[in-house]
């Protein structure tokens, strides 16, 4: 009896202990994650305006409504598709690609790979986004000076002012900047499948092609998973990108939910407008991400 | 047809280290040849370049009368069961057997049928739609033996597949192996380094130390003939009892080993292969099996240290002047006094007093094969 009582009240006080040690990560959490989430989804309901003095009212499912009807919400959410539907798998496949050539590379050469694919990644994104506005740039940018030495092109082309290159341009970046990561990923994960089932298999008669597809490819699932899902989030939050390079322009043609909910929110203060966007966004995102571990999962249950 | 040939075979990995530095082996056609020796001698590096998993770095390795040198190892035809079993993880049991056949591009009705008939044998039918996780040891175990035996292969390499078991199990398992043996027709390469696996299961044993091959021989040639110090220790349970500093003294034409002050006038077939080896009386290492020991009688005398009953038989561990004998003493035969403290006298027959030169360490009558085999008839009585 008094064994029990003692170890009960020995477990309350390791509960305590424990959430005193949870206590400043969880305030963070709940002041900058949980509230503002609240605030979203409420406020998404009123026509707010951050206004000091004005009121703000609340109109239900109003702002919802009135998404669907604008065509500037609609074409950047067909923007933020594409780029997910082509930065995605494209980011997938070539980090996978890359990482399957360099990572039985020896040490010193396999972590410069690793150095120069990462290092967009950790370079600031402004620095990096300028130094593609100037490559794009329309009078002394080195793509038109290269395309215009090699005969590709006639004459100058304004890469991120022509709505037909605009959203090519941004993917294009989008891509450099988002490889890094997951070729360090599947780097480290390739490195790590068990050898001597390649062995195995070898011995069973595989070929290279067959090794991968039918034994490295199942072991580095999880990883993939991963990948794509924070590919996935990346490119549906691209942002800053576009606020440096084209502001959403020309004619909304690089507009994306990100940049069109901080357009709304931030320049015209339509905050609850601004707010149901996001919500939408969040959504869509958990929908695909939903999706993907369900396709993943299929795959990886051992 | 599936003999393996191996020629001078040579590994050096990338660092600079040796592994194999000369391997000489004719395996015959449907032949199990056992490769045993201490940790690091490199006998799965052996293995695995019979496999193609290691490059040869010099040497020739002939499979089925091919060169295989440069031969990937999908192209060699041979199956291996891995000491980690390597069954993948993400297939279930069935696609695992099934796996190489799929790659062969066997029709799926055959595959099929040979997938259940292995895994009849094998008794792991009832496991076939579940991943390896969810199997003991033993389990996977089988199912690594089932996924090599379902290809027919020309070899059948092993690389210590009983290793991960317990005692129990892996007895149970090697039992098996040597039932499986008579119902799958080809050449077999296993890798161990317990000595009871390679003398129950092998044709023929191959002995390795630090790269080289000691004696290649029938279990019974590597226990009665050891060519050395080495495979003498390594071979038999108790460990052989050595005599540093005995005498092999030639005396009017007569040999005699003299251990202790003790004289033995040695055997026929020892006399007729000194003999023709023209040897001299020099300094030699006795060596006598334990089981050879009989005590009650005798020049030599020991105290019991240690008394190990058995039950058919008592392991003595013994001081006699400074050296630690070992005697295995079935009871039955037990007259004497042997009680821990006790005093025995103990002697053996000079037939089976293995000599070994001090300074080589080489079996004086054995060593030099070829001369030995013709100076003596086997020895068949002695064990084995
Ligand atoms: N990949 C490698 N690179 C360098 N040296 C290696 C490599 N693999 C093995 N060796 C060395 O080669 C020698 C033989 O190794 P091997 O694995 O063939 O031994 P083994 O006889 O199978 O031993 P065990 O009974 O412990 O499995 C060892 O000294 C080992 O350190
Ligand atoms: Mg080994």
């Amino acid at each position: 009896m008094r064994r029990q009582s003692m170890s009960k009240a020995l477990v309350r006080r390791e509960t305590i202990s424990g959430y005193l040690f949870l206590l400043p990560s969880l305030i963070f959490f709940v002041g900058f994650v949980v509230y503002p989430m609240i605030m979203c989804v409420y406020t998404s309901f009123f026509d707010a305006t951050m206004g000091k003095d004005r009121q703000d009212i609340f109109i239900g499912l109003q702002n919802y409504k009135d998404l669907f009807k604008d065509p500037a919400f609609l074409k950047a959410l067909k923007n933020t598709l594409v780029i997910v539907i082509v930065s995605v798998p494209v980011t997938c496949a070539f980090s996978l690609w890359v990482s399957s050539a360099i990572y039985k590379m020896r040490g010193p050469i396999r972590s410069a790979f690793r150095c120069i694919f990462y290092l967009p990644v950790v370079t600031g994104s402004v620095a990096v986004t300028v130094v593609w506005k100037w490559m794009y740039n329309n009078y002394y940018g080195i793509f038109n000076y290269v395309g215009k030495g090699l005969g590709l092109i006639e004459k100058n082309i304004n890469w991120l002012g022509d709505e037909r290159f605009a959203l090519g341009c941004i993917i294009l970046i989008l891509l450099t900047t988002s490889v890094g990561q997951p070729i360090v990923l599947y780097v480290s994960a390739l490195g790590n499948v068990d050898h001597s089932l390649v062995e195995a298999s070898q011995v069973d008669g595989a070929n290279d092609m067959q090794v991968f597809w039918r034994i490295k490819w199942p072991q580095i699932m999880p990883t993939t998973l991963y990948i794509l899902v924070i590919t996935t989030i990346n490119s549906f939050q691209c942002f800053a990108l576009i606020q440096l390079l084209t502001s959403g322009g020309p004619n909304h043609s690089t507009d994306t939910i990100m940049y069109y909910i901080y357009y709304q929110a931030f320049k015209l203060y339509h905050y609850g407008y601004g707010n149901a966007m996001g919500v939408i966004l969040a959504i869509i995102i958990a929908i695909f991400s939903a999706v993907q571990f369900k396709l993943a999962k299929a795959d990886t249950s051992y | 047809m599936s003999e393996v040939i191996i020629k001078g075979l040579k590994k050096v990995y990338e660092g600079g280290v040796t592994a194999v530095h000369d391997v000489n082996l004719d395996i015959a056609d449907k032949e199990f040849i056992v490769l045993v020796g201490p940790s690091g001698c490199g006998k799965s590096t052996t293995l695995r370049m019979v496999a193609g998993l290691e490059d040869i770095t010099d040497g020739e390795l002939y499979i089925d009368g091919k060169l295989c040198n440069n031969v990937e190892p999908k192209d060699r035809d041979i199956a291996m069961v891995f000491q980690s079993y390597a069954l993948y993880p993400h297939m279930t049991v069935y696609d695992n057997m099934a796996f190489a056949l799929k790659l062969k591009k066997v029709p799926k009705p055959e595959i099929d049928k040979k997938v259940r008939e292995v895994a009849e044998i094998l008794d792991i039918t009832q496991y076939l739609d579940r991943k390896p996780k969810a199997l003991s040891g033993g389990q996977r175990q089988r199912v690594a033996i089932g996924r090599a035996m379902v290809r027919d292969p020309k070899v059948f390499l092993m690389d210590e597949p009983l290793s991960n078991l317990d005692a129990k199990l892996r007895n149970q398992m090697r039992a098996e192996i040597i039932k499986l043996r008579s119902r799958i027709n080809t050449t077999f390469m296993y890798v161990t380094h317990d000595q009871t696996e390679a003398m129950t299961l092998g044709d023929r044993i191959v002995i390795m130390k630090d790269g080289f091959v000691n004696q290649i021989g029938t279990p019974g040639e590597v226990f009665d003939k050891p060519v050395n110090l080495f495979v003498a220790g390594f071979i038999g349970m108790p460990v052989m009892n050595f005599f540093d500093n005995c005498k092999l003294v030639l005396d009017g034409g007569v040999y005699y080993a003299e251990i202790r002050g003790a004289r033995f006038k040695l055997d026929e077939f020892q006399q007729k292969a000194l003999k023709q080896n023209n040897q001299q009386s020099c300094d030699i290492v006795a060596g006598i099996r334990p089981q050879h020991i009989s005590v009650g009688q005798g020049d030599l005398e020991a105290k019991i240290v240690v008394n190990e009953m058995m039950g058919s038989e008592v392991h003595l561990h013994a001081d006699s002047n400074g050296d630690e004998v070992v005697m295995v003493i079935p009871t039955v035969d037990l007259k004497t006094d042997v009680s821990m403290g006790a005093t025995v006298k103990f002697t053996t027959q000079p037939k089976l007093i293995q000599l070994f030169d001090k300074a080589s360490g080489n079996n004086l009558i054995w060593y030099d094969k070829a001369s030995a085999d013709a100076c003596a008839p086997v020895c068949k009585n002695y064990i084995f």
